[in-house]
């Protein structure tokens, strides 16, 4: 196999190649789509929903899903505006304690998906529940408006004018997934207990541990998600993390992750976020009615799932004629 | 008779006991017949929506759109009624027409596909709700008859006739499931897709019908909703529908609906949609807030499904299993 089809054959080639076919188009269309605030906005969004999407992705990874995303999101923003303006604690203080509470969302949830063996989507919805009740009960559904001039310089700014520093995190975070899921143990048996859990544990892998550490690696990133939300809207919202659900789930499908688990691709996954970002983006941009966003979301899931389906029938047609 | 008091019903039976013996040393009103119209009345919206769940939990599966199928079945309601001026009679048939054609969709596509249940409702809660808001341009129908207005007012005994809807269509769903071969062919292909293949049973075309079957329920919860309100409003079930999730999955699980696939309990479904509406009206009257009550209605799910697991393996160990 040589270099370039080792190209075409990788999992982010095709969602990449979409997203620039898409900016280019779109860029012809209307300059308006590449003028630099325009792409500013576009890697603002692609930011902080990478940030989501990889969250959902890890836990895809060993085949079980996370409702909770969004509620653990929104209590790590609460929690971050909160103690900033009603402890008056320093943000990179504040910040610390949101992962905290992110970190220990996950691990209530990894704890007791492990030890009961009951289905993640029934866990996770119930804890979706009880962290947004928490969230609301805290707040009492007000918003917390004093946001350090840091913080949201931290949202709104970028570094030398190019890079905003909200990709920062992001940025890091990718790399820092990538490094795991491809070069260490714990990465690998991530991915192999999605593949295929019976096999693992017979290996002497701890099934247990495995699926309550990535929850709680999903945990600390929806937090982390979270605190970036605060700084990106300047105001810490109740509301956060509400409508994480959908894009959770529609950029890593997008960017053909099998939900079945042990296969995801954190290149891709972000690819599939930049996708769903462009085509959000030049809706806005066409004026297209912006109730017929979110039926566009969906049927961009369904096409891809159509899409990753019928390269699955392909690739078994291929194997039965070898 | 032993086994009926390890059921789900009975524990539920016990534990609505329980609720009403606190709330009304707790509360003096809470017998009051207004109190037990409003009860009755969100039961049966309740009861509807776990049963609309139930349906799709028979196959296996899940579906997450059934709150954006019900606003679309209360939306076409609406629209019939006051753009396409049909009786309201003629309206109802549009609204589950409507209801049915989304569900056939759902199922078609999940047999067709092969996908999760998960990721196709998802898809389609989505594609749903944004074709509803874009065709209604987020605009609700005020304008309904006085008859759908007077219904959701109606009482009998200070019971709501929505509650006495909801039960009327339960009895004839669980007779369907226990006596006609169509629910029972249902049943089989939602325990053993493979086995009930081997004997004659198209389980694809049962798991679409079990999509079409939720998706009628769900319209059904969703005109009674119109009814209580007196009109079609587009946020009626939350963002994407999504405030139908939780009491979809409560009532059934705690009724002990197998979350596998083929078992299902329809009175467990109604008695837990009952059990539900009694703690949150309880709790609210209680003021506690209906933000905690939503913490606590996450906290009674985590119950219910431990609850279900240390039950099993108790069986289990007494060799009852």
């Amino acid at each position: 196999m040589g270099r370039t089809s080792a190209y075409f054959q990788a999992d982010w080639f095709g969602p990449a190649v979409i997203s620039v076919l898409a900016v280019l188009v779109i860029g012809l269309i209307d300059r308006a789509f590449i003028s630099p605030a325009a792409l500013d906005v576009l890697i603002l969004a692609v930011a902080l929903n990478g940030m989501i999407v990889l969250s959902q992705m890890v836990v895809i990874a060993i085949g079980q899903m996370n409702l909770s995303v969004g509620g653990i999101g929104g209590l790590a923003a609460i929690s971050f505006a909160g103690l900033m303006q009603v402890q008056g604690l320093p943000p990179v203080a504040a910040a610390a304690i949101a992962l905290l509470i992110g970190v220990a969302a996950g691990l209530f949830n990894g704890w007791l998906i492990a030890t009961t063996g009951i289905s993640a989507f029934v866990i996770t919805l119930a804890s979706l529940s009880l962290f947004k009740g928490i969230n609301l009960g805290i707040t009492s559904a007000q918003p917390f408006y004093e946001i350090p001039a840091v913080v949201k310089a931290f949202g709104s700014e970028a570094l030398f004018d190019m890079l905003p520093f909200l990709s920062l995190p992001t940025i890091v975070i990718a790399f820092a997934l990538m490094v795991l899921l491809t070069r260490m143990p714990l990465g690998r048996n991530i991915l192999a207990v999605g593949a295929n859990p019976g096999a693992v544990a017979l290996t002497g892998v701890s099934l247990k541990w495995t699926v309550i550490a990535a929850h709680v690696i999903s945990g600390f990133l929806a937090a982390a998600a979270g605190v970036m939300a605060v700084a990106r809207l300047q105001i810490g919202l109740p509301t956060i993390g509400d409508d994480w659900l959908l894009l959770s789930f529609a950029a890593p499908v997008i960017g053909g992750a099998v939900l079945s688990g042990g296969h995801v691709s954190v290149g891709a996954t972000l690819w599939g976020v930049a996708i769903v970002a462009i085509i959000t983006q030049a809706l806005v941009l066409f004026k297209i009615d912006p109730y017929l966003v979110q039926a566009v979301l969906g049927l961009l899931i369904l096409w891809a799932v159509g899409i990753n389906r019928w390269r699955e029938v392909r690739a078994r047609k291929g194997e039965g004629k070898l | 008779m032993a086994s009926f008091f390890l059921s789900n019903e009975f524990g539920l039976i016990v534990g609505i006991c329980i609720f009403i013996a606190i709330f009304s040393w707790v509360d003096a009103n809470f017998w009051s017949p207004f109190n037990l119209f409003v009860i009755s009345r969100s039961a049966g919206v309740y009861a509807l929506i776990g049963l609309s769940m139930m349906a799709v939990i028979a196959t296996g599966g899940l579906s997450l759109a059934i709150g954006a199928i019900g606003v679309c079945a209360a939306m076409a309601f609406g629209w019939a009624i006051e753009s396409a001026g049909l009786h309201w009679s003629a309206s109802l048939a549009v609204a589950l027409a409507v209801a049915l054609a989304l569900g056939y969709v759902n199922g078609w596509l999940v047999v067709r596909t092969g996908i999760h249940s998960f990721v196709i409702t998802l898809a389609t809660m989505s594609v749903f709700f944004g074709g509803m808001l874009f065709l209604s341009q987020g605009q609700s129908f005020r304008a309904l008859p006085a008859e759908i207005t007077e219904f959701g007012r109606l009482k009998v005994f200070s019971i709501s006739a929505l509650f006495l809807t909801a039960v009327a269509v339960a009895l004839l769903l669980a007779a369907f499931y226990r006596f006609a071969a169509l629910g029972r062919e249902m049943l089989a292909a939602g325990a053993c897709p493979e086995a009930a293949e081997l004997s004659g049973v198209h389980s694809g075309r049962m798991f679409i019908l079990c999509h079409v079957l939720s998706a009628g329920l769900a319209g059904i919860a969703a005109l009674l909703v119109t009814a209580r309100f007196g009109a079609a409003i587009p946020s009626m079930a939350g963002q994407l529908g999504q405030d139908w999730l939780m009491p979809g999955f409560l009532a059934p699980v705690l009724g002990g609906t197998l979350l596998s696939g083929g078992r299902v309990s329809v009175p467990g479904t109604v008695l837990g949609a009952i059990l539900v509406t009694i703690l949150a009206n309880g709790l609210l009257r209680m003021s506690i807030g209906e933000f905690w009550v939503q913490a606590i209605l996450g906290c009674l799910l985590l119950a219910a499904v431990l609850g279900d697991v240390m039950r099993k393996r108790y069986l289990a160990a007494s060799g009852r299993a």
